[in-house]
């Protein structure tokens, strides 16, 4: 592997191999030098100490000793994500900021302005769309989370065919949003739907959960939930079960009942899970584009259930707005970035990452 | 050497569980336990079950019976899973032909990242930038790199024309977006992969890879001889989580493939617009439809939770 | 085979904005085929030395050679170095014949049948060739070591490194391996870097040992010379068991006054002192004797605890019969085991002056040691 380094480097410095008869080779030592580098490190000069070696030993010396030789292993793979990531992410900026739309072939780039910004703010259909993004996240993510910690309670509570619940409560989580849909819309049907069966024989209903504009964003959450609370369960459950059983004895030993055991003793050591659990809650909320689609088989939500993952595909793959696309899409990246940036500093604090 | 064998440690969960018990003997609040349990359980099967009967139910059986409740014999067809097998097998043949490949390299990728980022020495500190990008790059919305990616494919690498000694073998062009899918969902699945095999080679001990090194082996030879072979039941996790995710994933497709009708059109893209005409809904296609299309994760699932459940908890 | 030369080496890590030194300007020369210890106490920087000499770790500032070579930016794999670690750190999805077989793989170009021949001559020797087909898992602890060891030895490296080798063996089996790793580098004569906590592994098998504290060397020197003529107090106290004795005195003449004894000292004792005045005496507990009369350099003392060991009895023994038992200075004494004293006795101890430590109070450097030459002649006794 080195000698892809030494070669690339050759090829880009014909010359070096007159360097290794340079007796001058202390002054790029020099150059190269780090604090941690003694007067007596020094080494005897070796006659294949030529630059390239010099080059990677000053690199290696700054970035650690393996860092040369790593870098083939992660470095190809990183550019290549990095690309994806955050190439196309700063691509999506640059088109938001300019005037894209319809059938150009591509945007023109010698014109940016923040029209598209401010045409969002003007359009009521956008704000819509925001606001029920922040309503799915929050109602979304703690429902979800509440559920999950309650399931997570129940079965750490040494009971029997603990592997059979756990696995029929994460049944949901397994499949596709495409294939959940199908079923919610079935549940939710106005005829023969099992939820107005249900309400039925209470004597309520039926609703129209999916076309009265006030329900449908619950009833979507709600259908969310089920998905994903499985999730929630197995995050937590992983963090009761790194809680020393001596705790329960010593609160039981205190007099403590059950309830107040798990508010004051075991909920308080899940924080760790309900960060992490819970920003990857968000991100799959803001990921429901893919339900939203597959429950009316189009790009256009039920009404009052818009949110700004599928305002954007819509604006930009059916209206072909690709310029008012991304630029929905740089505000739902933003308020991802302000979900994530906190949470991997607070991983990197506690040395986590 | 306890740091290599499978983590899913069921010896250890029952003794404390054990425990537990101990410390709540009632017996009525355990019989209230339970009935609670399999509420929840019934909660989450009832979807899917009425799904299934419905499946097989006439139009009529459909108006006349609970949504719950089973066809009955007068009511009882195979004819909508046929219809949508008929649907959707070519689907199922192309979701395959990305998922699977897809599913491959990003685990092998994301496990040579991984080993580069944490075997290794060098120093933490900038070892942790480039990890706080990969892993952010687990959250970002798809939403904000579609444009983009839209223009790079269609655009910048026309795989249409790049591929057309392809085409002339007498492939459709539309499964370029395939060998699209099968870039792009190795790209995006980068981060996951990564910071999955991270976790895992974490526990690995250090004394037996600093013991590999001494022993005169290259940062390759130890990957190869040592950390690969060992890197067994996390590549079970990496492969069933990957394929579950790329296998359900339709914004992606949606965008890259496009149209139902191609050729080259994955399960779930058709899956969305199937049962959906001017007369209304068929749910008993859907919900056929539904089914066969969740049958490989399912399946995947089914015989493999444990490191499901593994891998999601990561 | 080679020489070690450790020259002014230091580490410091960096903790925040701190700056931590875990080694600070050690040398060490290690002849070729010496078995040398690294001795001290848990964060002296023991198995960082050791970690810097296989190039696990980076030198701060300070030149490493092995045979004349300097390798500072040497890789560990290029070093010629083979290392026995603490939990083994065995291959665990490879066979034991694969374990071994790695390192000549890896580092050498030698044919498979010649590596084979290899593996299973050092099988022989170490007695697990009917073990080279298993994986580890399937190994006891004590069988676990020794392919550690095999693995090294099949090598035939310049020299040996080990960190703590037999500290996850039970008692029984570490006593016996300690004789056994003895004889197997007598035999093979590599140069041998050894690091332990243990004082009884640090005397019984090195050459020398080197005894580290707080990362800088406190002396390095043949065993004996260690125990018996300790360059400090930090090297007294650490050998032996139990520890020496030591009481704060201060020099008055020809004597030494003590809180609750005077201790008169000859003119040789005397000169070695420099005139320092603020001391502290130091006595091995085997060295002080009971005796029936009392006389010069002997003390009526209280029992307060005897610790019967068996072969001998160790008691702790009080100046003052009426002082607090938990404040009081306390001598402590290895007698014979047949002496029988109990608790409460009144017993005469006597301090003979030829087996007297002085230290110096403000340094703890060592002023005044008991000879090699009389505790040589005593054992001989």
């Amino acid at each position: 592997m080195l000698d892809f380094y030494r070669r690339l480097y050759r090829t880009i410095r014909p010359s070096s191999g007159d360097d290794e008869a340079n007796p001058d080779d202390g002054g790029v030592r020099a150059d190269g030098g780090v604090v941690t580098d003694g007067p007596a490190a020094e080494p005897p000069a070796e006659p294949d100490r030529d630059v390239t070696t010099r080059l990677k030993a000053s690199l290696d010396r700054r970035f650690g000793s393996d860092f040369m030789e790593s870098s083939v292993f992660w470095l190809p793979p990183f550019l290549l994500m990095g690309l994806f990531v955050y190439g196309a992410v700063i691509w999506n900026l640059l088109i938001s900021l300019t005037d894209y739309q319809r059938f150009e072939n591509a945007p023109d780039y010698s014109d940016l302005d923040f029209e598209m910004y401010t045409r969002a703010l003007a359009d009521s259909g956008f704000i819509d769309a925001a606001v029920n993004t922040l309503i799915l996240l929050i109602a979304f993510t703690a429902g979800t989370l509440i559920v999950g910690l309650v399931l997570a309670i129940l079965i750490d509570r040494g009971i029997r065919f603990e592997n059979t619940f756990r696995t029929i409560y994460l049944l949901p989580m397994s499949l596709s949003f495409v294939v959940t849909a199908q079923f919610w819309l079935w549940i939710y049907n106005y005829n023969n739907g099992i939820a107005n069966n249900l309400i039925g024989t209470f004597g309520l209903g039926p609703i129209s959960w999916l076309g009265n504009q006030d329900i449908v964003l619950y009833a979507i959450i709600f259908a969310l939930m089920w998905q994903f609370s499985g999730y929630a369960m197995v995050v937590y459950l992983a963090g009761l079960r790194a809680i020393p059983t001596e705790h329960y004895e010593a609160a039981k030993v205190d007099g403590a009942s059950a309830l107040k055991m798990y508010w004051r003793v075991i909920i308080p050591q899940l924080k760790g899970a309900t960060i992490s659990a819970a920003v990857v809650l968000m991100v799959f909320g803001m990921k429901a584009f893919d339900f939203l689609y597959s429950l009316v088989g189009g790009y256009r939500p039920p009404n009052g259930a818009d949110i700004l993952a599928t305002k954007m595909v819509r604006e930009a793959y059916a209206n072909l707005n690709w310029a008012y696309g991304s630029a929905i899409a740089i505000v739902l990246f933003g308020m991802a970035l302000s979900v994530i940036g906190p949470y991997l500093v607070y991983e990197y604090r506690r040395n986590n990452l | 050497m306890s740091d290599t064998e499978p983590r899913t440690d069921g010896g250890t969960m029952t003794t404390t569980a054990r425990l537990r018990r101990t410390l709540d003997q009632t017996t009525v609040e355990d019989a209230g336990l339970y009935v609670v349990l399999i509420f929840a359980a019934a909660f989450y099967l009832v979807p899917i079950e009425s799904g299934l009967v419905t499946s097989f139910k006439t139009g009529t059986a459909i108006i006349e019976t609970a949504p719950f409740a089973p066809p009955g014999a007068s009511g009882l067809t195979f004819e909508k899973w046929q219809a949508a097998i008929d649907a959707l097998l070519r689907g199922m043949g192309n979701s395959l032909l990305y998922a699977v490949p897809a599913t491959v390299i990003s685990a092998f990728v994301g496990s040579v990242t991984a080993y580069g980022l944490t075997i290794p020495t060098w120093k933490q500190s900038y070892k942790a930038v480039v990890l706080m990008l990969i892993i952010a790059g687990i959250f970002i919305p798809y939403q904000a790199v579609l444009v983009p990616l839209t223009q790079f494919w269609s655009q910048w690498v026309q795989l249409t024309q790049t591929l057309s000694f392809v085409w002339a073998l007498g492939v459709p062009d539309d499964y370029a977006g395939i060998i699209e899918l099968v870039i792009t969902h190795v790209a995006y699945g980068i981060p996951i992969c990564t910071l999955l095999f991270r976790t895992y080679y974490k526990t690995m001990s250090d004394e037996m890879i600093e013991s590999a090194r001494l022993d005169g082996a290259t940062l390759r030879r130890v990957y190869r001889r040592i950390v690969l072979p060992l890197s067994g039941p996390m590549f079970a996790v990496v492969l069933i989580y990957q394929f579950t995710q790329i296998w359900n994933d339709l914004l992606f497709t949606l965008v890259l493939v496009s149209t139902e009708s191609s050729p080259a059109a994955p399960v779930v893209l058709i899956l969305a617009g199937l049962g959906t005409s001017l007369e209304g809904q068929d749910f008993a296609l859907r919900m056929a439809g539904a089914f066969f299309a969740a049958l490989p994760t399912l399946a995947v699932y089914i015989f493999f939770g444990e490191e499901f459940a593994e891998g999601v908890a990561a | 085979m080679a020489t070690l030369e450790l020259d002014s080496i230091t580490k410091t890590f960096q903790d925040g904005d701190e700056e931590i030194v875990a080694v600070d300007d050690v040398s060490l020369s290690i002849d070729d085929g010496e078995f040398l210890v690294v001795v001290g106490p848990s964060g002296c920087g023991k198995s960082t030395t050791l970690r810097m000499v296989a190039g696990l770790e980076t030198i701060t500032s300070g030149t490493l050679s092995i045979d004349n070579r300097v390798v500072n930016d040497v890789k560990s794999q290029d070093r010629d170095i083979a290392m026995v670690f603490q939990s083994y750190a065995l291959y665990p999805h490879m066979s034991v014949r694969q374990n071994m077989s790695f390192g000549l793989e890896e580092s050498t170009d030698l044919p498979d049948d010649e590596i084979n021949r290899m593996v299973s001559e050092t099988g022989e020797m170490l007695g697990i060739s009917n073990l080279l087909d298993r994986k580890p898992s399937d190994l006891s602890g004590g069988q676990q070591q020794r392919v550690a060891l095999g693995r090294a030895i099949v090598r035939d490296p310049e020299v040996f490194l080990m960190d703590e080798p037999l500290s996850n063996l039970d008692a029984k089996l570490r006593a016996e391996m300690r004789t056994e790793l003895q004889r197997l580098q007598n035999d093979l004569g590599v140069t041998t870097v050894y690091v332990t906590h243990d004082q009884t592994e640090a005397m019984t098998m090195g050459d020398r040992i080197a005894i580290l504290d707080g990362g800088e060397l406190q002396q390095v020197a043949t065993p004996l010379e260690c125990y018996h003529e300790p360059t400090n107090q930090f090297v007294a106290s650490f050998l032996g068991e139990p520890s020496m004795n030591f009481f704060d005195v201060t020099l008055e003449g020809d004597r030494l006054v003590g809180e609750v004894f005077e201790y008169s000292i000859d003119e040789s004792v005397q000169s070695d002192l420099g005139g320092v005045t603020d001391l502290r005496l130091g006595i091995r507990p085997e060295a002080v004797e009971l005796v029936d009369e009392g006389g010069e350099h002997a003390f009526e003392t209280t029992v307060d605890v005897v610790e019967p060991m068996g072969d001998e009895n160790t008691v702790y023994l009080h100046f003052d019969p009426d002082a607090d038992p938990e404040t009081a200075a306390t001598l402590v004494a290895t007698i014979d085991g047949f002496n029988r004293v109990s608790e409460g006795d009144t017993v005469t101890a006597r301090v003979p002056e030829d087996a007297i430590h002085v230290f110096d109070r403000a340094t703890g450097e060592a002023l005044h040691n008991r000879s090699m030459e009389d505790a040589a002649a005593q054992i001989d006794l």
